[in-house]
């Protein structure tokens, strides 16, 4: 968390709060809904509601960085250490596509475009992790596949509702910073 | 003779009060340093689970029944781990007899058996230590304004549940369609979101800057070394 992530309290605040927000609902959807890929769903929101917010490159990968500390002091997902990689992974991706796609699309297609993006990390860590287990190749691309599809509807669905979120947001006048255009 | 005893008595609680506090403080410290030992123990053994040969499992998955053993001993629940377990084969088998058929089921049993010893590590983690200790931890290698960030965030995490539990409760009693019958239905999520997460937004947004305001006026940020309440 270098000069890049040099943010002022105000939005370092709003960004903890959104990633411990995140990790307590993944907590209490967890188990109640028992489809695997609607961690995406809370993921995309939170993440792109942060982009939103806050408006520079680099404030999802330390939402995602944040949500797996969170995660892990919690013990939320019982994953060790290792839940870090779960939400900084997708972060991370969704923070460096923004790097080539932060003035290309409308709001709406840029959210969508990233979160899938997100997903495709996500679905990919899982692929790698397949892989390194020792599954074959063809077992591993089906249950990427499969990762993809069912995270990639769960990412559409928070993609989507995002840019109606902001916009109600800015016309509150709560957004000081116009990331939505 | 009385003030004498008084001053005596005085100085011995004063006396006994510190040896406390330096005890307490010893046992903190050492309580900190054992999580992150735990820490790093966790992490060697779950990336083992992906990267050791198969002829190591098996002193692997000793250390996994160790750790298990452990766990059950300080009341650790193993359900949400023979879930995973039960799910993650039954998805697993079914796609190798599908594939393959029977001629690689082991392999993805073997398979399936790493994937519950890289969950076991953090599970007993989650049992075994405290979680003020584990952000303790953290603290040594984030930066200030991020261990305040996390501290913070954590801290308030209690009012952020209030809050959405009132406006949960406030809109269900609206007619909003966000119980947990109405919520199994992906199509009634966006109602939650405009219902319920909307307005909680408008609150961290608020609450944030409150914080932020807060602990400007105390000088946040202005010393290298920042001191603590405690």
């Amino acid at each position: 968390m270098s000069k890049s992530f040099n943010f002022s309290l105000q939005d370092a605040l709003f960004i903890g709060f959104c990633a411990t927000l995140l990790v307590a609902l993944k907590s209490m959807m967890r188990l109640k809904l028992g489809i695997s890929g609607h961690s995406m769903f809370l993921m995309t929101f939170f993440y792109l509601i942060c982009y939103g917010v806050v408006g520079r490159v680099g404030c999802i990968s330390a939402c995602g960085v944040l949500s797996g500390l969170v995660a892990m002091i919690l013990s939320v997902g019982k994953g060790g250490p290792l839940i870090l990689i779960k939400f900084a992974l997708p972060a991370i991706a969704m923070d460096l596509s923004l790097l080539v796609f932060a003035g290309l699309f409308t709001l709406r297609w840029r959210c969508v475009v990233v979160g899938l993006i997100g997903c495709f990390a996500w679905a990919g860590k899982g692929w790698v992790e397949d892989l390194l287990v020792g599954m074959t190749m063809q077992v591993a691309l089906v249950q990427f596949a499969l990762s993809m599809l069912k995270g990639g509807m769960f990412t559409l669905l928070a993609a989507s509702m995002v840019p109606p979120v902001l916009n109600r947001l800015k016309s509150h006048d709560l957004l000081y910073k116009d990331s939505t255009e | 003779m009385q003030v004498k005893g008084r001053r005596k008595a005085t100085e011995y609680r004063r006396a006994t009060g510190s040896g406390n506090r330096c005890l307490e403080g010893s046992a903190a410290q050492k309580s900190s340093f054992v999580t992150a030992a735990s820490l790093i123990l966790v992490l060697f053994l779950s990336s083992a689970a992906f990267f050791i040969p198969d002829r190591y499992l098996p002193g692997l998955i000793l250390c996994d029944i160790f750790l298990v053993i452990h766990g059950l001993s300080r009341r650790g629940k193993l359900g949400v781990i023979v879930r995973v377990f039960l799910v993650q084969l039954i998805i697993t088998m079914s796609l190798y007899y599908l594939i393959h058929g029977q001629g690689q089921l082991a392999q993805g049993a073997l398979a399936v058996l790493r994937i519950l010893l890289a969950f076991i590590p953090g599970w007993w983690l989650s049992v075994s230590c405290r979680a003020e200790r584990i952000g303790e931890v953290l603290t040594w290698i984030l930066p200030v304004k991020w261990a305040f960030v996390i501290a913070a965030s954590i801290r308030l995490l209690p009012f952020m549940t209030v809050e959405l539990r009132e406006i949960y409760q406030i809109q269900c009693l609206r007619g909003a369609r966000i119980t947990p019958k109405f919520l199994r239905d992906p199509r009634n999520w966006p109602e939650l979101i405009n219902c319920v997460i909307f307005p909680l937004l408008i609150q961290l947004l608020k609450l944030s800057r409150q914080v932020a305001v807060a602990a400007q006026l105390r000088y946040f940020g202005k010393n290298k070394k920042p001191t603590h309440w405690r």
